[in-house]
């Protein structure tokens, strides 16, 4: 469910980036407020764990196919949403590094996705409520389940709008939520039972691991949990919409930013560069049409910038291998 | 091989890699994290029709590619991951958008194919320039740029952490699942019944380790913060990196 | 911090400690140690060793009797400052060492205790010397063999300049060369050592005086060759001989 770099504006990357940005200060401050040390030693050997099982396949009975384990739901029942979110958002930038599995563009939309929803829905609006007057293991089944249901199913949804708003697919709203719905209905069903299975364990052999359990934890928090869930089903409803909105009215993020942000000072400054450009090019250039165009859109299709554009990578690359060579070359002798 | 192995052997060969001592790999980690950053802006920013300035994007990649002296196949290679959705997304676009935008000879490309295509290469780009970076600085020098960027402490310490007992505990996964297959030779992945002690204890042995690293901590005056020593500083070369680049990607992005 | 020879860094007396009411863990312990010494700690596996490691550094709290550290009595308030005056190597470098490459390590608790960055600098440096492990400066420590995290997690103990340090199983999973290497290198260390193992062959080549517990108490105290040749001493206390003792008696 990772998102990738390619399917993202922006725009929209850049407003995912900024409500992460905002839950993960919000987290930062609830952790601070803790003042418990041991929380970041926890935090990193968790994630680093969260990680590593995932690498670890599980056989879903009378299938052939195999599942994962949901983190972000696993995280939070053992940390709370606070330290879960920010244990999920360095495991989603190294996984992003390191397996190219998400997108260094794609980290605020992919910690949106997952992290929010699985440690702030899964855990506030669900693990907590069910987990108020004690824990059980019918009751720890049904919270994983649901859990990890129910956040995926948001994380989907998500992935289907920030797609969408990015104006990236052809395809119909419709028959994309058709689609990405379903499949992440069933995965979310496969991982909640392995979640489950595992914090069932654990309830059994360490009770005292799970987070929110029982009544002593309830107090710490101001708002009732009524509250809670109240504020955060508007704060996701309303910021899906200003997602679609946000976008739509900047469909390129960068024009619009450079003109806003940057002005006309960075248009001036790369003025000299085009004339050198400009000559370099008419010196140069056999494709006679061949001339600087605008950016706009159909501009990029002609023929002649096509073959040109090639004739230049493959040159450039040509040289920077040559480089490359030399230097091997030097080295060895 | 197991699948495990493979994906350690991956961080293991990025890690050799982060310590080479190159001219990239020397390079300031803030400038190469924000021309990373700025050159998938670049990328994605690219409308969908513009094919020939997606060309052109590839000068960076390829080049530095080059002067880092990277393997392009390892690269493409980690396009496995996100290749499903992108595809999943992008294939549809020749089948909606028939408008024919482009003839080259005798093939007419329509909106829809080309489309498709710079979708692709915008997946192909962020991949390789994320690799670019990656392949050039270690987790470490990428948290001090993040630092300087004015990420909160306790997250780059933990993205530290992270990174510090991936490689232990994902060397531990590798031990359980061979241990798992050994006493169970014809299941290919963990079966139900032992879904919840296989990882439960796995689990409960991974928060024992945290409480001793904690200790470990707390033995060597640790309170709660957290301090690095590594100092990095600009030069000349990193100033002509990030310009040079720069420049070049407004050149491209104006100019075709 | 007062150094000497003749300096009482350890002073124990009456010393008991229980987890949960009732069940003691550790009863009526009483030991001092002298600058310089090396101490070996040896019992049956269950008897109280790490227990009693812990309560050294502070690590558990609440016990009866007394309990002073380099001259500080153990309690909440003194904690920070005892610490700097102890270290403990724990048994899995792994747990110890949680930074990214020696050097970080090694300059981690340096720099907690506020030292300046030229001063951090120079304990590096000497830690590093005393280990011998100069080249693994700029290592990650992912990449070190086992040898090599046991002496750099030893490096970032001495770089606190401790008074004690602590040790819990430090010859485990050892080859023999890099067991010879650390076997010297805890007889070059100045600071007085407590070093709690099964590995008895190891004791004897480390450690002049020995103590051996049993169920939470202290049962023997002294040299160590009389206590580890003491084959009716060490078997009634859940041990055997060490192995070149044993094919002697043989």
């Amino acid at each position: 469910m990772h998102m990738a770099d390619a399917l993202l504006s922006p725009a929209v990357a850049g407003t995912m980036y900024v409500a992460s940005a905002g839950v993960a200060a919000y987290s930062i401050k609830k952790i601070r407020e803790e003042d418990d040390n041991k929380k970041v030693p926890v935090m990193g050997v968790m994630g680093a764990f969260v990680f590593a099982t995932q690498m670890l396949n599980f056989t879903i009975p009378g299938t052939g196919s195999s599942g994962h384990l949901c983190g972000g739901m696993l995280l939070s029942a053992l940390l709370g949403p606070y330290a879960g979110f920010l244990t999920m958002i360095g495991v989603l930038l190294i996984q992003g590094l390191f397996f190219a599995d998400g997108g260094l563009l794609a980290l605020g939309a992919n910690i949106w996705n997952m992290a929010f929803y699985g440690c702030f829905i899964g855990s506030m609006l669900i693990w907590r409520p069910m987990m108020k007057k004690g824990a059980g293991k019918a009751k720890i089944i049904a919270a994983s389940v649901l859990g990890c249901v129910l956040t995926l199913q948001l994380g989907a949804f998500s992935v289907t709008l920030e797609t969408l708003a990015s104006g990236i697919t052809e395809l119909p709203f419709g028959i994309f939520v058709a689609t990405m719905q379903p499949i992440h209905l069933a995965i979310g069903a496969v991982e909640g039972l392995i979640t489950a299975a595992v914090l069932v364990f654990i309830y059994e052999a360490r009770p005292e691991f799970l987070w929110g359990v029982g009544s002593s934890d309830t107090k710490e928090g101001k708002l009732s949990t009524k509250a809670t869930i109240t504020i955060l089903a508007v704060v996701a409803a309303v910021f899906a919409g200003v997602v679609s909105l946000f976008a739509s009215a900047f469909p390129d993020g960068l024009e619009w930013s450079m003109e806003n942000v940057a002005g006309t000072a960075e248009l001036e400054a790369t003025g000299g560069i085009y004339d050198v450009m400009n000559s370099i090019q008419s010196a140069t250039s056999f494709l006679p049409d061949y001339a600087f165009k605008n950016s706009e859109a159909v501009a990029g299709t002609s023929v002649s910038g096509l073959v040109g554009g090639i004739i230049v990578v493959a040159l450039m690359v040509g040289i920077s291998y040559l480089v490359r060579l030399g230097a091997k070359k030097t080295k060895s002798e | 091989m197991s699948g495990i192995e493979k994906q350690l052997r991956e961080i293991d060969k990025l890690n050799t890699l982060q310590q080479r001592d190159q001219w990239m790999n020397r390079r300031h980690p803030l400038v190469k994290l924000c021309l990373t950053v700025v050159y998938i802006i670049f990328v994605v920013s690219c409308h969908k029709y513009q094919l020939s300035t997606m060309v052109m994007l590839a000068v960076y990649p390829f080049m530095m590619f080059n002067f880092a002296d990277l393997s392009l196949k390892d690269a493409i290679y980690r396009m496995r991951l996100i290749l499903p959705i992108v595809m999943a997304v992008g294939i549809f676009n020749p089948f909606m958008d028939r408008e024919v935008v482009m003839e080259l000879g005798n093939i007419t490309l329509t909106g829809g194919v080309i489309s498709m295509i710079t979708l692709m290469l915008k997946g192909l780009y962020a991949v390789l320039s994320a690799y670019l970076l990656i392949a050039t600085t270690t987790i470490e020098d990428i948290c001090f740029a993040l630092r300087r960027l004015h990420m909160p402490k306790i997250l780059v310490t933990v993205i530290l952490l992270i990174d510090r007992y991936i490689y232990i505990l994902g060397q531990e996964a590798e031990r359980i699942m061979t241990a798992y297959q050994l006493r169970a030779p014809s299941q290919k992945g963990i079966h139900y019944k032992a879904w919840g002690p296989l990882v439960g204890q796995w689990l409960i042995r991974s928060m024992e380790r945290a409480q001793v690293v904690y200790e470990s901590m707390t033995l060597r005056g640790y309170r709660g913060e957290f301090s690095y020593g590594k100092k990095r500083k600009l030069t000349a070369p990193d100033f002509l990196l990030l310009t040079v680049w720069l420049v070049a990607f407004v050149v491209i992005r104006k100019g075709f | 911090m007062k150094t000497g020879t003749e300096k009482e860094v350890l002073h124990i007396e009456d010393l008991s400690y229980a987890y949960e009411k009732d069940v003691p863990v550790l009863k009526h312990i009483s030991m001092d140690a002298k600058h310089g010494e090396s101490i070996g700690l040896i019992g049956a596996n269950g008897v109280g060793k790490s227990t009693f490691l812990k309560l050294l550094v502070g690590l558990n709290l609440g016990y009866t009797g007394t309990l002073s550290v380099a001259h500080h009595p153990m309690n909440k308030e003194n904690l920070n400052h005892i610490r700097e005056h102890i270290g403990y190597v724990f048994q899995d470098s792994d747990n110890q060492l949680f930074m990214t490459t020696v050097e970080e390590d090694v300059a981690f608790g340096p720099r907690n205790y506020g030292l300046s960055e030229e001063e951090v600098e120079e304990r590096v440096q000497e830690a590093l010397r005393l280990t011998h492990i100069e080249e693994l400066r700029d290592k990650h420590i992912y990449k070190l063999s086992g040898g090599e995290k046991k002496l750099a997690s030893i490096a970032t103990i001495l770089a606190l300049e401790p008074d004690i340090v602590l040790m819990d199983e430090p010859s485990v999973a050892l080859d023999p060369r890099n067991r010879r290497h650390l076997i010297n290198l805890l007889n070059e260390m100045e600071p007085m050592k407590l070093i709690a193992s099964h590995d008895l062959d190891f004791i004897l080549d480390t450690c002049e005086r020995t103590i051996l517990m049993w169920q939470g108490t202290i049962v023997a105290d002294g040299p160590t060759k009389e206590i580890l040749c003491d084959k009716k001493l060490l078997e009634s206390h859940g041990l055997e001989l060490p192995l070149r003792y044993y094919y002697e008696n043989v």
